[in-house]
């Protein structure tokens, strides 16, 4: 066994709150894991080197933090520095139907939701949603009663600072016919570890628009996971932006557990300098007639890498599904490095499945069409390479999001190219 | 319309007869006293023995591989006898004539007469019967262009430098588990090799077949293509039907040097099992070939026998401009597993590679692809071009696709694209309605389906893996 | 030829065809029109013997056989053919060997020694010509690709091909040109020798300007709710399906 798993382990075993029981399970499977390494398929390509170099301490203090403003979104802020809870929940006005509360002031209620969610669908093999399971003392319990169409967006954000170690979690339930917005953002760039994990259980004919903003860089180290339970005609809006950093990794699970379901999850990864981003995603059909259409793209330049696993999984029950996966890739460097997997499992006949993946450079003739038409070399460069990212972008139901990310999704993009 | 598939495609295995053949079968058990007597019984030099007994050490050190999709009882490495020899080959026949008239009956009834063959194809055959080569057609013909084919035993006496220079030069002994025990192990199989500049004058043919009990069969092939030469070379396969699995872990590999081309293709109909899963061949092939510049490799195989299959036919594309191809249909029913795809390692300059895979799933079983195409740092203007299809057959069976793309160079290109789809009842209505019953249509419709793979089979073989599908959707239509 | 009597059909336990009777001779055309809905296409599926079409009540006797009890190559074999409105693409299969396989399991049937490759070429060939197909179209894929005018066109060579006894078109008009529409009329006429019978069954009349039908036959709700001369398709092209009645337009609409 690592010493690193063995300390998790033992952090754990010495945590006693209402989560304890439910952190029993975690732990022992914890302590039947053995650590990564290449041969292990869900960590063939990235390396967890660079947390086991990291020193770090347990957060127990956090600081302050400021967060930027985001123009028109008019979101109700739910801000986490280093995993604890900063904003006082009692102070926020909140919309009826919607129930907030943190992990640790949870009331029997609302402990009553957290047991209903907390490990049951997030699937057990994500290793390091065990170790969130095992250590996330603070986070987020989110109940929308049914038939709340909740306005106005919630937006979850985490900020890791130096040599802090943390671990929140969020749990959220949509009841039948309900829907909500709700943006997990988490930062960092200094060296830190930080682990989110969040499940959501959509209810009948529930609709949830989701994002997932993972900006940590550098050195900050993030694991995270979205865990999505699909009950009868829900339907599910998703979106992931990754930028990368030593260590950056996210595990997705969309499971559709009810009929007529839909989801959709857009996921864009852009990388420069030496960073890393590993996502791991997988849909599940495990009833008939669900729809799920799932695109990511991704740019890779200087010395970074990208690493995308995206697999479909089609149970034996689940006819008359439509899946479609796309992966496309642009190398900008000869020393960046581009993996890539879309799988397909399926036990169903009667069902559309697709996917592709591509890896590929600016093509000749569209630059040269864009060249004729008087547009500069660079310029074109830009629009063609990026294009294929704001295309994403400008999918996301929430313009004002869409809009503070443009301009830096840009920078980021036109500094890669510089280098 | 699914209950008519199903019994559509149980049907029997033509290929499963047992020969009664008098054979000198080694007892079952592997250590290095039966490796020092399989190399005794070929009157081995002592390199070769020694290069079989570090494989064999190589070997213990491994792991078995677990993967795959594939399913299976560990297998019992002791169980089973790593020698069995026709024993009228004990005093090897000198022409066709003096072949045991029994075993070239059993070619017959698979379909080879190798007189024929002979006389009107012209394709020259190696057959190998369990594990020696029983007779080589043609080969005058072939001497007088140069062209060595011959089985690799006899290769070991006669070219001894060719062997030592190129055996493990593609597959090292050590690289996987059942590719190292095939280097300790192997009995027979066929050497070519085609001198620079020579286009080979004819197809060559070898089939393989698996008749005595407990036996596993472990053949090591080897084909040298020297600058500008070309060659086809045909693989076909079939065993008894057997309560007991049997295992076949064989190594084929090609040297393409400059400018040379290897067309290598293969029907593959060992038995299958029955329809619960019963006897079958576990069937672990490393398949490999290595391009040097401008040289183009072409695997096609059509699988559609074994219990198990895992085999994914490579290429190392080396040298710049090289191109490496894959066309694969694999059919699987009953409780059939197969595990096929192959590797496409760009290594060169403007390398390109095209896969096209067909997978058919039907009854209990499970299909999968998996393939890698890595494009290397150095792999500047290199493409790749991918295509996996699935047709699924009926609701209880299962289709799988796992491709990895690894690319390093920015100015590299590779696009996979994947589907899945069922014969629909939309199409089976169509064709009935225009006359044809059932078990013709789903035929008609799977070979449509896997059109672009047989074309890139040579004509006669073409027709036979139609026909062999055709024989495997075939059955009693209610 | 075809004795259909008081035949009642669903589809997913709703009841389609209500109590439908026809009868048609050798060398007669029969016109069937109506509304959408009305259960037309669900005839030819019938006839023709599709699955998930459930007959509850009535006979079809074709050539004084029991049709219904036919399985659908053996209908198709014994002479019975449909033009497809959407025809399927069956990727792979060149039109050419589909088609031979086809001809030859009707010839069989019939008693006939199978055509050889030439043989079959040759009619292949003259089919083409007749509906102005080029002969590239023998060696794509069965509809794969085609335009939609060209899957009518590439049915009605077929039909010539198979040389059926009853021809069954639906709906062969529906989104064609009227040059589309004249090569399929033609490839039609060309068959009529006085022995071939045929159903037409379309939404318009334009295409029986070209194919004179001997009768016509109104089928709404599930019955043919009105039969006549070929005056009877001009009629219903002027006034449109309203004579049929507040309920029967409802009903279409549902």
């Amino acid at each position: 066994m690592s010493q690193w798993l063995k300390q998790v382990i033992d952090r754990g075993q010495a945590i006693d709150d209402w989560l304890s029981p439910l952190r029993a399970q975690a732990l022992e499977a914890l302590g039947n894991t053995k650590w990564p390494n290449r041969r292990v398929e869900s960590w063939k390509y990235t390396s967890l080197a660079p947390l086991e170099q990291l020193e770090l301490s347990p957060s127990t203090t956090a600081g302050k933090a400021i967060i930027e403003d985001i123009e028109g979104l008019n979101s109700l802020d739910l801000i986490f520095v280093n995993g604890k809870l900063q904003s006082d929940i009692s102070l926020l006005s909140l919309p009826q139907g919607l129930h907030i509360s943190s992990l640790l002031d949870a009331s029997d209620k609302q402990q009553n939701t957290a047991n209903a969610l907390f490990a049951k669908i997030k699937p057990q093999r994500h290793l390091f949603g065990l170790v969130n399971d095992a250590l996330a003392e603070d986070g987020l319990i989110i109940d929308i009663d049914a038939n709340s169409k909740i306005e106005q967006p919630i937006r979850i954000v985490n900020i890791s600072s130096d040599g802090q170690e943390s671990h929140h979690r969020v749990l959220v339930r949509l009841g039948s016919h309900a829907s909500a917005t709700v943006i997990e953002h988490g930062q960092g760039e200094q060296a830190s570890l930080s682990t989110g994990f969040a499940e959501y259980d959509i209810g009948e004919q529930a609709y949830l628009e989701h994002y997932r903003l993972a900006m940590h860089t550098h050195q900050a180290i993030h694991i995270g996971g979205d865990h999505f339970s699909l009950q009868q005609k829900a339907q599910l809006n998703s979106t992931l932006i990754a930028y990368g950093s030593e260590l950056s990794r996210m595990d997705v699970d969309i499971i559709h557990n009810g009929e007529h379901a839909k989801a959709k999850f857009n996921a864009i990864y852009l990388l420069g300098e030496a960073e890393n981003f590993d996502l791991h995603s997988t849909i599940e059909h495990v009833m008939p007639n669900g729809t799920t259409k799932e695109n990511a793209r991704g740019i890779v330049g200087d010395k970074a890498k990208a690493v995308f696993n995206g697999r479909i999984h089609i149970h034996r029950n689940a006819q008359k599904t439509l899946a479609e996966l796309h992966n496309r890739n642009l190398l900008l460097s000869r020393r960046g490095q581009i993996n890539t997997k879309p799988e397909l499992e399926i036990y169903a006949d009667d069902v559309l499945c697709a996917h592709g993946a591509t890896v590929a450079e600016t093509e000749e003739e569209t630059l040269y069409y864009l060249l004729s038409r008087g547009i500069s070399r660079s310029q074109a460069l830009v629009m063609l390479n990026f294009g294929f990212i704001q295309e994403l972008v400008e999918q996301m139901p929430n313009q004002h999001l869409a809009q503070w990310l443009k301009p830096q999704l840009h920078s980021r993009f036109v500094e890669m190219e510089v280098k | 319309m699914s209950e008519q598939l199903d019994q559509a495609l149980s049907r029997k295995y033509d290929a499963g007869f047992v020969s009664d053949i008098e054979s000198e079968t080694f007892p079952p058990g592997l250590d290095e006293d039966v490796i020092r007597r399989i190399s005794a019984m070929k009157e081995e030099p002592e390199w070769m023995l020694e290069w079989r007994l570090r494989a064999y050490n190589n070997w213990l050190d491994m792991e078995e591989p677990d993967w795959a999709h594939v399913h299976y009882p560990k297998i019992d490495f002791n169980a089973i006898s790593y020698y069995s020899a026709p024993k009228s080959m004990a005093d090897k026949p000198q022409s066709l004539d003096e072949v045991d008239p029994e075993l070239l009956r059993t070619y017959e009834k698979l379909g080879i007469p190798l007189y024929e063959q002979e006389m009107l194809a012209g394709v020259a055959v190696d057959a190998v019967f369990d594990s020696v080569s029983v007779v080589t057609t043609y080969r005058a013909k072939l001497e007088e262009a140069g062209v060595i084919f011959c089985p690799i035993s006899e290769a070991v006496h006669k070219y001894p430098e060719l062997v030592k220079k190129y055996l493990g030069s593609v597959v090292p002994r050590s690289d996987n588990y059942f590719a190292a025990l095939n280097s300790a192990v192997f009995t027979d199989g066929s050497f070519v090799y085609i001198p620079k500049g020579v286009r080979c004058p004819m197809e060559l043919s070898t089939y393989f077949r698996i008749n005595e009990e407990n036996t596993g069969q472990f053949e090591r092939t080897l084909i040298v293509a020297e600058e500008g030469s070309h060659v086809s070379y045909l693989e076909g396969c079939t065993a008894p039907q057997r309560d007991e699995n049997q295992l076949h872990a064989a190594v084929v590999e090609l040297v393409v040097m400059d400018d040379a081309q290897i067309k290598y293709s293969t029907v593959q109909n060992w038995y299958p099992g029955d329809e619960n899963g019963k006897g079958g061949i576990y069937n672990f092939v490393t398949k490999r070939a290595i391009c040097h510049t401008n040289a183009k490799v072409s695997w096609t195989q059509v699988e559609t026998g074994s219990a198990i299959t895992w085999k994914y036919p490579s290429c190392i594309l080396k040298g710049d401009n090289s191109v490496g191809e894959f066309y694969s249909v694999a059919l699987t029913r009953g409780r059939q597993q197969a595990d096929t795809g192959t590797k496409m390692i760009h290594l060169g300059k403007n390398t390109k590679s095209t896969i096209i895979s067909k997978g058919i799933s039907a009854g209990n079983s499970n299909n999968t692809y998996r393939g890698l195409v890595s494009m290397g740092a150095k792999a500047e203007g290199a493409r790749n071009f991918t295509q996996c299809d699935s047709l699924l057959i009926g609701d209880r069976c299962g289709a799988h696709t796992f491709p990895y793309i690894e690319s390093r160079n920015p100015s590299a290109i590779v696009e996979h694209e994947a589907t899945t789809s069922k014969v629909s009842d939309d199409q089976m209505f169509l064709c009935q309605q225009r006359g044809l019953d059932p078990e013709k249509a789903v035929s008609m419709i799977v070979n449509g389906f896997c059109k672009e793979v047989f074309k890139e089979l040579p004509m006669e073989f073409a027709v036979e893996a139609g026909k062999l599908l055709e024989i495997s959707l075939e059955g009693s239509i209610g | 030829m075809l004795k259909i009597n008081n035949l009642h059909a669903s589809v997913e336990q709703k009841e389609i065809l209500k109590g439908l009777n026809l009868d048609i001779k050798p060398g007669e055309v029969h016109a069937i029109m109506g509304p959408n809905g009305a259960g037309k296409s669900t005839l030819g599926f019938i006839l023709s013997g599709r699955e998930g079409y459930e007959v509850s009540e009535g006979q079809v006797e074709f050539n004084g056989e029991d049709l219904l009890d036919m399985a659908i190559e053996e209908r198709a074999r014994k002479g019975l053919f449909l033009a497809f409105q959407y025809p399927v693409e069956i990727p792979g299969v060149s039109n050419m060997a589909f088609m031979k396989e086809s001809v030859n399991a009707i010839r069989e049937q019939r008693g006939e020694t199978p055509l050889t490759a030439t043989e079959f070429l040759k009619k292949a060939k003259e089919a083409c010509k007749q509906v102005q197909l080029s002969l590239d179209f023998l060696k794509r894929g069965v509809n794969e690709g085609f335009s939609g005018g060209e899957k009518k066109r590439n049915e009605i060579m077929q039909m010539i091909l198979l040389e059926p006894s009853l021809c069954i078109l639906d709906e062969s008009d529906s989104g064609l040109d009227i040059d589309a529409l004249q090569v399929v009329a033609n490839g039609v006429n060309s068959q009529r020798d006085g022995k071939r019978s045929f159903i037409i069954i379309t939404h318009y009349q334009r295409l029986l300007d070209y194919i004179k039908p001997d009768y016509v036959h109104i089928l709404a709700n599930g019955k043919v709710v009105k039969s006549g001369d070929a005056s009877l398709a001009t009629d219903v092209e002027k006034e449109g399906y309203a004579f049929l009645g507040q309920d029967n337009a409802e009903e279409t609409n549902a």
